[in-house]
């Protein structure tokens, strides 16, 4: 990020939906630039308040997201070219982290083991399982 | 309502009747993603698989509270995000901003915007609820049209506005248009939303920035 972050960037930090590497530089900037923080504080406030945004709310309900099948046909080369030019934008000029996670994940599927994979959702489910309401085996 | 978000719902039900076979279907859909979008930003695997744990305890604990109308990717996403962003406040990566002590501005709250007087600012969680169904309504009513039209140019120039806001010229810059033809469609996209907040009788202050400048 070479400019200083815009308000709407200040609320996808917050969210922490900006991209990784643009994260990292809000992070370095609210500890060197007080003007910065004092404008993210004013962020906050609001939103304790009760007031929300387009930008919030066009972020959280995902708007222009691409589905996950439309990132799956991406991956294939098969989407047209204009719908093919707005995935690329989505995830490369807007950093939509979610979408990203999701792109990481189709393509993991293929690469990672399944031994690795199935190790690490056993060890989820064993360690949250026992929160599950009244437990009923099947 | 997507087909996705029908075997979601239906998930959730196994799950609230305790079946632990559609815990571990949900755990199966999710866990990759989940993953990859908290690694993205550790680069640490085994600190990321304690936050995508914590983060699906959390859902199990806030199960009572979900409302199934929300999309449950998103709902999960943003569970991932607060352990995550605790993760990194605990480690000191992310400096944390004091709302109500220290500094100079600390409790103001007075933002310096003149069209939204602080005094009407405490808002319920309902009328909240309220605003926000009407603009993701219209959002998307605007979004899915311009879809149709093949008219990605606009979508991706109000989405660099809205969703980064940026500046007019940094978006023509960008998308390889005139500052004029973003001022366009900036307004097209602003009327457009305006007129569907009147017809839900919502105040005209509720988002001051639907009158910025174009």
């Amino acid at each position: 990020m070479h400019d200083r972050p815009t308000d709407a960037e200040l609320e996808a930090y917050l969210e922490e939906s900006l991209p990784p590497e643009e994260m990292g530089a809000v992070e370095a900037a609210l500890r060197a630039d007080s003007e910065l923080a004092a404008r993210l504080k004013r962020i906050i406030s609001k939103r304790d308040a009760g007031l929300h945004s387009l930008g919030d709310i066009w972020r959280r309900h995902r708007v222009s997201c691409p589905t996950r099948e439309e990132l799956g046909t991406w991956l294939l080369d098969s989407l047209g070219p204009e719908e093919e030019d707005y995935v690329r934008f989505h995830l490369e000029v807007v950093g939509c982290r979610l979408c990203k996670a999701n792109l990481h994940d189709l393509k993991q599927k293929e690469r990672e083991s399944k031994r690795e994979v199935t190790v690490r959702r056993q060890r989820v489910y064993q360690s949250s399982a026992g929160y599950l309401p009244g437990e009923r085996r099947s | 309502m997507s087909e996705s978000h029908d075997v979601d719902r239906l998930l959730v039900e196994r799950i609230r009747s305790g079946d632990q076979a559609g815990w571990k279907d949900l755990i199966e859909r999710y866990e990759g993603r989940l993953f990859a979008f908290v690694e993205s930003r550790l680069q640490n695997r085994s600190q990321s698989e304690d936050i995508v744990q914590e983060a699906f305890i959390g859902f199990l604990t806030s199960l009572p509270n979900y409302d199934g109308k929300r999309p449950l990717e998103g709902y999960l996403f943003s569970i991932c995000a607060y352990k995550l962003t605790d993760h990194l406040r605990r480690e000191g990566r992310r400096p944390s901003v004091p709302l109500s002590s220290g500094g100079p501005s600390s409790g103001d709250w007075d933002v310096p915007d003149k069209r939204r007087p602080a005094s009407s600012i405490v808002r319920s969680v309902e009328r909240r609820r309220i605003e926000e169904e009407a603009v993701v309504q219209a959002l998307q009513e605007q979004i899915l049209y311009w879809r149709g039209r093949g008219d990605w140019a606009k979508i991706k120039c109000v989405e660099l506005l809205i969703v980064r806001g940026w500046a007019n010229k940094k978006v023509a810059e960008e998308l390889d248009l005139s500052e004029q033809q973003v001022a366009n469609f900036k307004f097209e996209f602003l009327a457009k939303m305006k007129t569907a907040l009147k017809k839900q009788r919502l105040p005209e202050d509720v988002f001051p920035e639907l009158y910025d400048e174009l």
